[in-house]
């Protein structure tokens, strides 16, 4: 899959503001960002829903503009809406979509019976969808999907809503997906879904702001991350500046990376000059690269503080 | 494309089936109009000489083919946003099989929904022979398919479910009374006779009417032409809508949000 100088604009507002990416065959990619920061648009340009405003994009080969029909034939798609039909069963929403897609009845009956026996939902499949748990219902759309046996897979926020377990089996299913040789592209504001992928775009109004696999994202931050809560933040804060520690966030916590953590915490709690309440330190997360990239938090739409973070440095304490 | 028209129309009719009890339900306006307007006018009105309910039957008949295959193309606007039909969309079918499967499921939906208020014409004072009833269902199938190509030509153009109501009364309402379901147009105001010429409803009700009664406001042939001729260009004229789909579409679309 080639993005180069993808923008999409509606009216005046610049959804995506020029996206360059490559992902590899059989590769699973997350796309990773805040809500409105444009993962929908792109993600609805690549799989055929809508068409750029400049910029091409190109999926196994085909454009997704030109040859969209090409695209679509080779592709599976997982709404973050339902697309099946409630009060049907399982079993004849899968071979209703087969039919959809030209395969004889017979086929379409084979193809639906391996599906639900490979997502274990032989059972499930002959009760209407709408009597199924969330789970089972999405793992369903998944099927779905799967219908034509297709080479590509987007995922659209495919497991918002449902509890760990159910995400840990959904994405189990994925995995051996792409183990059998599919592209699997997804969108999520879960940072520990984007955490299957091989590699992970972070995007951010309308920008993607790094590419890289999950664990070279963590190590740009290098060694580890600290959390502190104390009686004075300001006091704490500014204490901790003066020592040559960038921090970040803001409100009630005060966070900052440095690269060994452990080595420098007994002396700087007991120099700190304000009470420390809390002490946390942890390997960086998706969310702290995140944050570190673009000051901003995944989940929410909080202004840019105002004394945004740099890049990280290796401060010396 | 067959094949695809063909599982369009089974999977609506099969929905259809779970919903049967609407087609009871879809029976209660029609009826309305039969037996309760129908016996009330008709202590004043001699129209169709055997009773007001025998005069209006056509036209009752051409109002539930009118409501119901609107109201089918109506869904297609929920189903596009969370639903089947949204992986429909994004499938490799050729547009015009997806307008004409929606186009036949409507018509078939409409047909059965008139089809079972033709038992109660006894009741209202019409002597069915077989040649009558030939007559009515040809016309009856001719209609269902007009008023479901007007369906989805225009009402799947929505984005909205709510306009439902808004395009029964400004739209479908206007349609009902100009066709001359409820009264001759022979005697009806200049405006109104000229008006008719523009509505296919009237055509539809002319040519039931003239089953049951045995007289026609339009030459049959005409009706027929001209209602043959709207298949062809309001089908035509669906298979745009969903083309129109195809860029920036309600598709995926609607959860779009940007706020930054």
């Amino acid at each position: 899959m080639e993005v180069s100088g993808l923008v999409k604009r509606y009216g005046a507002v610049e959804a995506l503001r020029g996206i360059d990416l490559t992902v590899q065959r059989g590769e699973i990619f997350a796309l990773l960002g805040p809500n409105g920061a444009g993962k929908t648009t792109l993600f609805s340009i690549l799989a055929t829903l809508r068409a750029p405003t400049a910029g091409t994009a190109r999926v196994l080969g085909y454009d997704v503009v030109s040859e969209r029909n090409a695209v679509r034939r080779a592709m599976g798609i997982v709404f973050q809406e339902p697309a099946i039909e409630r009060r049907l069963s399982g079993r004849d929403n899968l071979l209703l979509m087969g039919l959809f897609f030209g395969l004889p009845v017979s086929t379409a009956r084979r193809r639906a019976a391996e599906l639900l026996e490979s997502l274990g939902l032989s059972e499930a499949g002959d009760r209407p969808a709408e009597k199924l748990s969330g789970g089972q219902r999405r793992k369903l759309e998944l099927a779905r999907s799967l219908v034509t046996d297709p080479a590509i897979l987007f995922l659209d926020e495919a497991t918002l809503g449902l509890d760990v377990d159910a995400r840990r089996v959904f994405w189990s299913h994925i995995r051996s997906l792409a183990e059998s040789g599919r592209t699997v592209f997804f969108t999520t504001h879960y940072m520990e879904e984007a955490e299957v992928a091989d590699r992970i775009a972070l995007i951010d109004a309308g920008r993607i702001v790094a590419v890289d696999t999950p664990r070279a994202l963590k190590a740009r931050l290098g060694g580890g991350v600290v959390r502190l809560q104390t009686a004075d933040d300001a006091e704490a804060r500014a204490w901790l500046g003066r020592r040559g520690l960038t921090c970040e966030g803001k409100g009630a916590e005060i966070m900052f990376t440095h690269p060994d953590p452990a080595a420098i915490l007994p002396e700087l709690l007991r120099d700190l000059p304000v009470k420390v309440e809390r002490v946390e330190v942890h390997a960086p997360s998706l969310e702290d690269v995140f944050l570190g990239l673009t000051g901003r938090g995944l989940a929410g739409n909080e202004p840019v503080p105002s004394e945004r973070a740099g890049p990280p440095q290796g401060a010396q304490p | 494309m067959i094949r695809a028209i063909c599982a369009i129309v089974y999977l609506d009719l099969k929905r259809a089936w779970l919903d049967r009890a609407r087609l009871i339900a879809g029976l209660a306006q029609p009826l309305l109009y039969l037996f309760v307007l129908g016996a009330g006018i008709g202590g004043i009105s001699r129209l169709g000489g055997g009773g007001y309910s025998r005069y209006i039957f056509p036209g009752v008949l051409g109002l539930s083919l009118l409501f119901s295959a609107t109201f089918a193309a109506i869904v297609i606007v929920f189903d596009r946003q969370i639903g089947f039909f949204k992986a429909v969309l994004v499938a490799p079918i050729p547009r015009a099989a997806i307008a004409f499967g929606k186009i036949t499921s409507g018509a078939l939906q409409a047909f059965v929904q008139a089809l079972i208020i033709l038992p109660f014409a006894p009741l209202a004072g019409v002597s069915l022979d077989f040649g009558t009833v030939l007559e009515l269902i040809g016309t009856m199938l001719l209609s269902a398919f007009v008023f479901s190509a007007m369906g989805v030509a225009v009402a799947a153009r929505f984005t909205s479910t709510t306009v439902f109501p808004v395009v029964s009364n400004a739209v479908l309402l206007p349609m009902f009374f100009l066709s001359g379901a409820l009264y001759p147009l022979g005697n009806a105001p200049h405006w109104i006779q000229v008006a008719t010429y523009f509505d296919p409803v009237a055509y539809a009700v002319d040519l039931m009417r003239g089953a049951v009664l045995g007289r026609y406001f339009f030459p049959p042939g005409f009706s027929v032409a001209v209602l043959v001729l709207l298949i062809g260009a309001l089908a035509w004229a669906a298979v745009g809508v969903f083309k129109r789909g195809e860029d920036d579409s309600s598709l995926g679309a609607t959860q779009f949000r940007w706020r930054r």
